[in-house]
């Protein structure tokens, strides 16, 4: 499948290129060569094997997806594209522990009322543990280009849901179809301690309960099963029931756990289910973990620390020519200024967590789950700032996470024999200056363009007016208006949106050379959505993202409405 | 299949040996010293070794670097146990079922709420946390002492203590799930209709686990075991005496109701929760054995509760009753000195059958009066320090001791005792009475359904 799928490769790549991606290496720039081929060769470059390993003017090569050669003095195959890596930095792939990147959440049908609230069907209740990822995932969508663009190669996915929402599965971030992405399947048994609204289980106390029952149920059922396997004679029919085989593999400790426990009573919450049912436990997006250590160790739990962070106090700006009531103004209040400060403390002792984790002997991945991903790249150094070594940010990122997902054998360093997963950069990634320049994934390659350093050219892009916009959402386009408006340097404005019955008020607007940023609220049944908008400007157009909560980021597009 | 069966009982219990206990030393010199059981003693020391109290007498030396408090002139007495109270979780009410036996408030513990400080500054040391009254048999409840500054759920739970579960009769199930949902109970006789068929299911699952089992040790046995169901596994263990149960109720015809049910089943382990009505029912739960668990005088929040009189605590001791005062209320958990100093107004009792409202009879409620609830040498060291007779209108509570562990010294009172910050939340100066939580029997129902009124 393999060999075909890679004869294939130039067509797809041309056909790609045609239909506009942005991504796709011109190798032809680079050196002229004959026909393209599956063979690459990083040549000159930095070459970060692995934490601690490094490699000054190396060459990188790799075939078919595959790293074949690493080292220095190593000689360029002819039929090589080559990347001359003079001052580039090359490291293995990212792996993100927990996502929903290139997964589709499901239309939201309107359900009916369910009649009994304690005794709900299992999927209005959130159980659907046999729901496989695979079933919902889609290489084109934005998010898997975003997270790419940091330099993610692998991520572990799961599907939407409640409680049990399904199998998770390892994936490429690249690839043409679903099938194509997937590394391994099945990777383990996906779990939060979300609610069912309305229906049993309405509180974390009924996810506990339901979740203890389901499980010694399956245990029950798989071992009645195996008895009856032995001899049928005369034994009653075990009737099946995807829910509960959906823990077989758990309980034979085939398939781990992997829990969603954001906060610290997640932590001990999954960690008391464990000890009462004795499955392997994953806890994930974990970001207040450093004071359960002590049991996370005892418990041989494995973690993915969140690369989400609280927002850190922003400076303020002193502006001394306008504050007139500047002594006003100026009087703290002592209260208000302890309990600041004790919110920085926190805020702090976030970004410390993988130090802690560091220190404690646990080793740990990462996961970008709710993270936004913009922000990633700083929330690195922000971690590295409270202590975490380069290194330790890295292993992070690369051996460890392999290791946890138990694929050491083919992700995590540039290796002979493992998956050509990986991220070029110009300066070291850790670096506040650094650009992804290339990133393969599975031996193919997404090209970047040289950001250049931004100068202030005197003509400030003016976007005040009407714009009309047009969001890409799994419930189909979202359109709507967006009204700015310009007093003095700054911005206001309102926006529409099918999902508002009324104009909104944006909370804020900022413009930053041609980078328009927004955000606002919606109330959808009764819960506030947090929308976040990310775009760039180009005259009378506008294209970027939109991040809505937990909703997912989703393709946005706008014109300027001609004015009268 | 009878190995896993039973392996899951044992498992259930391995939770409890993740908490690791801070028990402390400590030498409080000099108060008067109120037992509750065996009598007030002016002057006196009570020496506190790993966390047990040790020794009562006069003039005990303090071993070496043991810490020694000062009581001179102030009132030494067991820390206030309150029997019914919701602080210290994160969900109250699984407010979608009639029946949630299978639910355990021990699950949704959080060690953070500040509650629970403020409850060891009104000298409370071990409470009820218990599952709301949405339901006619609501959840399994937790006993938790107060050892503010520890990070884990665990770290509160009062290792040993007997299981407990919620029931609750009248308006709360009936409005809840008759009202809210059209289904059964609608009427006070449909809770009873719930009840005992939940009972009469139990005592089926139960015989239908112990046939099996039995069938299961004669030799070249096959067959099929029951269907694992937790709800009738936790409601089996009521039937068998392992839970006892704390039932809302307020009105006679109602309490007496479940007396019968209780008789029919053999239940004998029962304390009623409010028990408004409880006074004229007092010989009958006395004859039953049945406990009661009572506010001082607060009723007319609706309309099964416009019956009521302060002097309910009073006729119920008077008649035999093992009565206690609770708070149901994260404010009122906080004075509940005072409300047991009610009923020497109201009902004329005398020092220590007042503070037995709020000590030694509420441990009893929960099966824990051998260990705590008076002052007796080789219980835990769980203590209150008041400046003055606790019963005065006067009194201010100084120190309060948990496990020999200071947990609340007024002296030492910080402004800010959060044990963790939310990170993202904006840092706002709290005006009057601004969202302060409210820990009531009907959280969870309240949203969930939309109802506005009665909270008890």
């Amino acid at each position: 499948m393999k060999s075909i799928y890679l004869k294939h490769l130039f067509t797809a790549m041309v056909l790609v290129l045609g239909l506009g991606m942005p991504t796709l290496l011109r190798a032809q720039e680079e050196r002229t060569l004959g026909p393209v081929s599956g063979t690459y060769a990083i040549t000159n470059v930095t070459v970060i094997q692995a934490p601690g390993r490094k490699l000054d003017m190396g060459t990188v090569v790799i075939k078919n997806g595959i790293i074949t050669a690493v080292g220095k003095g190593i000689a360029v195959p002819p039929e090589a594209i080559v990347i001359k890596g003079d001052s580039l930095f090359v490291y293995a792939g990212f792996i993100d522990g927990l996502s929903r990147t290139g997964v589709i959440k499901p239309k939201e049908e309107t359900k009916e009322k369910v009649k009994d609230p304690g005794n709900p069907p299992p999927d209005r209740a959130g159980i659907t543990p046999q729901n496989d990822v695979r079933n919902f995932l889609s290489p084109t969508d934005k998010t898997v280009e975003d997270l790419r663009a940091l330099g993610f190669t692998t991520a572990q996915v799961v599907p939407y849901g409640g409680m049990l929402p399904g199998n998770a599965a390892v994936v490429s971030l690249g690839g043409k179809s679903a099938d194509e992405m997937v590394l391994a399947s099945k990777t383990a048994l996906y779990s939060e301690f979300t609610t069912a609204e309305r229906i049993y289980p309405a509180t974390v106390l009924g996810v506990m309960a339901k979740y203890r029952e389901l499980y010694r149920q399956a245990a029950q059922a798989k071992s009645y099963e195996s008895l009856y396997a032995s001899n049928r004679t005369g034994l009653e029919r075990p009737s099946p029931d995807r829910i509960l085989e959906a823990f077989y593999p758990v309980i034979d400790k085939r398939e781990p756990v992997l829990f969603k426990t954001e906060k610290i009573l997640d932590v001990q919450r999954a960690i008391t289910l464990q000890t009462d049912l004795g499955f392997s436990l994953i806890a994930a997006n974990v970001k207040e973990g450093w004071d359960v250590l002590p049991k996370i160790k005892s418990g041989n739990v494995k973690v993915f620390l969140s690369l989400d962070l609280p927002e850190e106090k922003k400076e303020e700006k002193k502006d001394d020519k306008k504050d007139v009531k500047k002594e006003e103004k100026a009087k703290p209040d002592p209260e208000k200024e302890k309990l600041e400060k004790r919110k920085a403390e926190f805020v702090t002792l976030y970004a410390a967590q993988p130090t802690a984790f560091q220190k404690a002997g646990v080793p740990f991945g990462f996961s970008t789950l709710t993270a936004k991903t913009k922000d990633i790249p700083a929330n690195l150094r922000r971690m590295i700032k409270e202590g975490l070594t380069e290194d330790q940010a890295l292993a992070a990122l690369t051996t460890n996470a392999a290791q946890i997902l138990g694929m050491s054998d083919r992700l995590g360093s540039i290796d002979n024999g493992k998956i050509a997963n990986l991220v070029i950069t110009r300066k070291s990634y850790f670096n506040e200056k650094a650009q992804v320049r290339y990133v393969f994934v599975d031996g193919v390659v997404y090209k970047y363009d040289a950001k250049e350093e931004k100068k202030a050219d005197g003509k400030k892009v003016d976007v005040s007016g009407t714009w009309s916009y047009s969001t890409e959402t799994p419930q189909g386009a979202n359109t709507g208006k967006l009204k700015l408006k310009k007093q003095g340097d700054t911005y206001s404005g309102t926006i529409t949106s099918q999902y508002a019955e009324k104009e909104v008020d944006l909370k804020t607007v900022s413009l930053d050379n041609n980078q328009l940023t927004f955000s606002y609220s919606l109330q959808v049944e009764g819960n506030t959505i947090n929308v976040d908008a990310a775009v760039t400007v180009d005259a009378d157009t506008f294209e970027g993202s939109v991040t809505a909560g937990q909703y997912g980021s989703f393709p946005t597009k706008g014109t300027k409405d001609p004015n009268r | 299949m009878k190995k896993i069966f039973y392996s899951f009982a044992l498992l259930a219990f391995a939770t409890f040996a993740h908490a690791q206990v801070e028990r402390g030393n400590l030498l409080i010199k000099n108060g008067t010293v109120l037992t509750v059981t065996k009598g007030t003693f002016e002057n006196t020391d009570v020496l506190v070794k790993d966390g047990k109290i040790s020794q009562i007498g006069k003039n005990i030396a303090a071993p070496a670097g043991v810490k020694v408090i000062d009581a001179t002139g102030q009132f030494v007495m067991p820390g206030i146990i309150d029997a019914h109270s919701h602080a210290g979780l994160d969900a109250i009410n699984e407010a979608t079922s009639p029946v949630t036996a299978e639910v355990f408030t021990g699950d949704v513990l959080n060690p953070f709420q500040v509650a629970l400080y403020r409850a060891l500054g009104g000298g409370v040391t071990t409470i009820h946390a218990m599952h709301g009254s949405a339901n006619a048999i609501g959840g399994q409840c937790e006993t938790i002492k107060l050892r503010y500054g520890v990070k884990d759920g665990d770290g509160l739970r009062m290792e040993g203590a007997p299981r407990t579960i919620k029931f609750a009769l009248g308006e709360n199930p009936t409005r809840v799930h008759g009202g809210g949902s059209s289904i059964v109970p609608r009427t006070r006789m449909g809770v009873e209709f719930v009840i005992r068929e939940s009972f009469s299911k139990a005592k089926e699952y139960m015989e239908a686990w112990d046939k099996y089992n039995k069938a299961k040790t004669q030799k070249g046995f096959r067959g099929t075991p029951p269907a694992y169901n937790l709800r009738l596994e936790t409601l089996a263990e009521i039937l068998k005496g392992n839970i006892i149960i704390h039932c809302h109720s307020y009105r006679a015809d109602e309490i007496n109701m479940l007396l019968n049910v209780c008789k029919d089943y053999g239940v004998k382990r029962l304390v009623f929760q409010h028990v408004n009505e409880g006074f004229k029912v007092a010989p009958e739960l006395a004859k039953y054995g049945a406990m009661a668990s009572v506010f001082a005088d607060w009723w007319a929040y609706k309309f099964e509760v416009y019956y009521s009189t302060a002097y309910n605590a009073a006729i119920l001791t008077r008649n035999g009753v093992v009565t206690s005062i609770n708070s149901d209320d994260a404010e009122l958990m906080r004075h509940l000195y005072h409300e047991a100093a009610k009923t020497q107004k109201y009902g004329n009792l005398s020092d220590d059958e007042a503070l037995a409202l709020i000590t030694l009879n509420p441990a009893k409620q929960l099966g824990i009066d051998a260990r705590v609830g008076s002052l007796e040498v080789g219980k835990e060291a769980d203590i209150a320090i008041f400046n003055a007779h606790p019963l005065s209108s006067y009194t201010i509570p100084m120190i309060t001791v948990v496990d020999g562990m200071v947990r609340f010294d007024r002296e030492k009172d910080a402004d800010d005792v959060r044990l963790y910050v939310d990170p993202t939340q904006a840092v706002d100066i709290a005006t009057i009475q601004g969202g302060e939580q409210e820990d009531h029997c009907m959280e969870g129902a309240e949203d969930a359904f939309g109802k506005l009124f009665g909270l008890n």
